[in-house]
């Protein structure tokens, strides 16, 4: 029977709690530490019995070479007997002890999940703790570094929050799980002083880029989020999706006053922005997240049907439809090409590359001129989902050429070509 | 719809699901069932039938099991009932069963599209006439599905076509409008759908 790494009592000396019967008023967690203990004990008795059986053959084996030192070989034999006999003894109390805790019987079972607790609990890393709270988590050795870390992290800015008010939060500090924002600050730093913006020299800030784009756009909508506020929205997306929405943008206001409004956009709201959900009514629905609260950032995107719902519509979950499963996969190539060539520009880059979906169920193939196809080698039927994503390379050389009011818009967003048509793998 | 003077047999409905499950790769996905029953008012005397409907239709959806549709294809009017409508239908007695047209078949899934295929048949067991429904599921909106599914038909009918079959499919496009129903795909679209096409199966086995 394997020793089940037991955190808490490893190395405590196996003794007995004087009101072993009164283990009922003990609370939860010292019984199942108990109980553990005990069953580590019984562990090492049945050892002891094995060694013990394996003295007595020795000593039978001797007597039968030896037969001279018979007497020598029946004090072995007697003595191997007697502490097999306590072991036996101790084990049977043990056995008593645990049947009486309720850990050998079912009757822990029939009484659910009984004292309230998952037992014993494996931690992400390995290691088994006889019991956990999960707030508590962190205090047990058994947690992981990240969440040791996490949780230290909260106690720090708690405590400086409390004893020094007067220094402002980080904003890239605590709206995002675990990351530290400095190693983005200074990116972004760095790509002020080297940007190469054809059209102007200076980095957007996530709220120009907004409102840029919801100019551009009139029947996209823009809405902004932080984390947790998109999984909550996502989740109440399911349960409306069943009902018959009579104005998308109605509903959307009723569930979510914080959306930015355009035109006037919020400082310290935008500090926050982690979601970027864009809806084209009854087409398409895609979500941006990016790398840091408030950032320019993107690090993923996907598309789903205006009516999913559900904790899986994230931006890097998958739609269960096919054609919106294409299209993630194809926009997570386009997100990759938007981030190699510029950084700076790739978020404003690839909002505008997603807008140019709103085609996606009317516009025809610009190689083959359909709309739906069966693409082979899917063995599904499609319309073109592809829209292309790269610069010619002429553009590239020109930079210097560009007066600063040039357009940026040297991707070709009218065209769209099915998975089989287009060029590219 | 069967060309002049073809009976319909099962061999077609047959070649139909073939063509669907070889040509279009698509997976059977179980059975379906939908019936259509005409109502005509029991009238004790033959001259107060003045102003009551002559003719009433009520719809059991194969994926709406807890409602029953009615429809009053004269008024344009559709309602959505309970189910259990049908059993107060028959203790009332107000308005009987004349013709039942049972829609059964199987379904397929076609990637994103749900397709089903089945024989129309009426109490009188001789087939009628077979019928197609085929769903879009990433979208609810008519208006913007509307060239997927008009593809969707072309493609079905070059399919088709191959098998030289004794007749051809016809699309219906029934007018939602009239019904008073708005943009968004419901149930009752589904209704108002099967409706008009029986009125158009009606409408061929007469000519």
């Amino acid at each position: 029977m394997q020793q089940p790494h037991v955190a808490v009592s490893g190395a405590t000396p196996p003794q007995d709690p004087p009101d072993s019967s009164g283990a009922t008023t003990e609370a939860p967690p010292k019984q199942v530490a108990l109980a553990m203990d005990r069953l580590a004990r019984a562990a090492r008795l049945i050892a002891d019995i094995r060694l013990g059986a394996d003295h007595l053959l020795e000593a039978l084996f001797l007597a039968t070479n030896t037969p001279h030192h018979s007497n020598k070989t029946i004090e072995l034999i007697r003595k191997e007997e007697a502490s097999m006999r306590q072991h036996f003894q101790d084990l049977r109390a043990l056995g008593k002890q645990l049947e009486d805790s309720g850990v050998l019987n079912g009757s822990l079972k029939s009484r659910g999940n009984s004292w309230g607790l998952h037992m014993p609990l494996v931690c992400p890393d390995g290691a088994v703790v006889a019991y956990a709270w999960k707030r508590q988590l962190a205090g047990q050795a058994g947690a992981s570094a990240v969440d040791r870390t996490r949780l230290a992290l909260k106690a720090f800015t708690d405590q400086k929050r409390r004893f020094f008010p007067h220094l402002e939060d980080e904003p890239f500090g605590h709206s995002h799980d675990g990351e530290f924002g400095v190693a983005k600050k200074q990116r972004t730093s760095q790509g002020l002083v080297t940007s190469h913006i054809e059209e102007l020299n200076e980095v957007k800030t996530l709220s120009d880029i907004l409102t840029d784009l919801e100019n551009k756009v009139p029947n996209m909508k823009i809405f902004t989020y932080q984390r947790l506020d998109w999984l909550k929205r996502a989740s109440l997306l399911s349960s409306s999706a069943n009902e018959n929405p009579v104005d998308p943008s109605k509903e959307q206001s009723m569930h979510n006053p914080n959306k930015l409004r355009s035109g006037s956009v919020n400082a310290v709201a935008v500090d926050k922005v982690a979601v970027i959900e864009l809806l084209v009514p009854s087409v398409f629905r895609a979500v941006v997240s990016l790398h840091s609260a408030g950032s320019i950032n993107p690090d993923a995107v996907a598309f789903f049907s205006p009516d999913e719902g559900g904790n899986y519509v994230h931006s890097r979950g998958l739609s269960v439809h096919y054609i919106f499963r294409r299209v993630t996969e194809h926009a997570d190539k386009a997100l990759q090409y938007f981030l190699s060539v510029d950084a700076n520009t790739s978020l404003s880059l690839l909002l505008h590359w997603i807008y140019s979906y709103q085609t996606l169920f009317t516009k025809v193939c610009s190689k083959c001129g359909h709309l739906l196809m069966m693409d082979k080698s899917l063995a599904l039927l499609l319309p073109p989902v592809r829209r292309p994503y790269r610069q010619t390379c002429t553009t590239n050389f020109n930079q210097s050429q560009l007066t600063p009011s040039a357009k940026v818009q040297n991707v070709d967003l009218n065209s769209a070509y099915h998975i089989g048509c287009s060029d590219e793998v | 719809m069967p060309n002049q003077g073809v009976t319909l047999t099962t061999q077609i409905l047959t070649e139909a699901c073939q063509c669907v499950e070889s040509q279009l790769g698509g997976a059977k996905d179980g059975r379906w069932k939908t019936a259509l029953t005409y109502y005509r008012p029991a009238l004790r005397e033959a001259s107060a039938s003045g102003d009551l409907p002559r003719e009433l239709l009520g719809v059991a959806l194969h994926d709406q099991l807890g409602s029953y549709y009615f429809l009053l294809r004269a008024h344009r009017l559709i309602l959505q009932a309970d189910s259990s409508m049908q059993a107060l239908m028959d203790k009332l007695q107000s308005y009987k069963p004349r013709v039942v047209l049972n829609f059964e078949g199987f379904q397929y899934r076609l990637g994103d599209f749900q397709v089903r295929v089945g024989k129309c048949v009426p109490s009188s067991e001789v087939l009628r006439g077979i019928m197609m429904e085929v769903e879009y599921l990433p979208l609810s909106s008519i208006e913007k599905s509307r060239q997927i599914l008009e593809d969707f038909f072309d493609i079905w009918q070059d399919t088709v076509k191959k098998r030289s079959l004794p007749g051809h499919f016809i699309l219906v496009e029934p007018n939602f409008a009239d019904y008073g129903l708005q943009d968004h795909y419901t149930p009752q679209h589904t209704a108002v759908q099967y409706a008009t096409c029986m009125t158009q199966l009606m409408a061929a086995v007469r000519n």
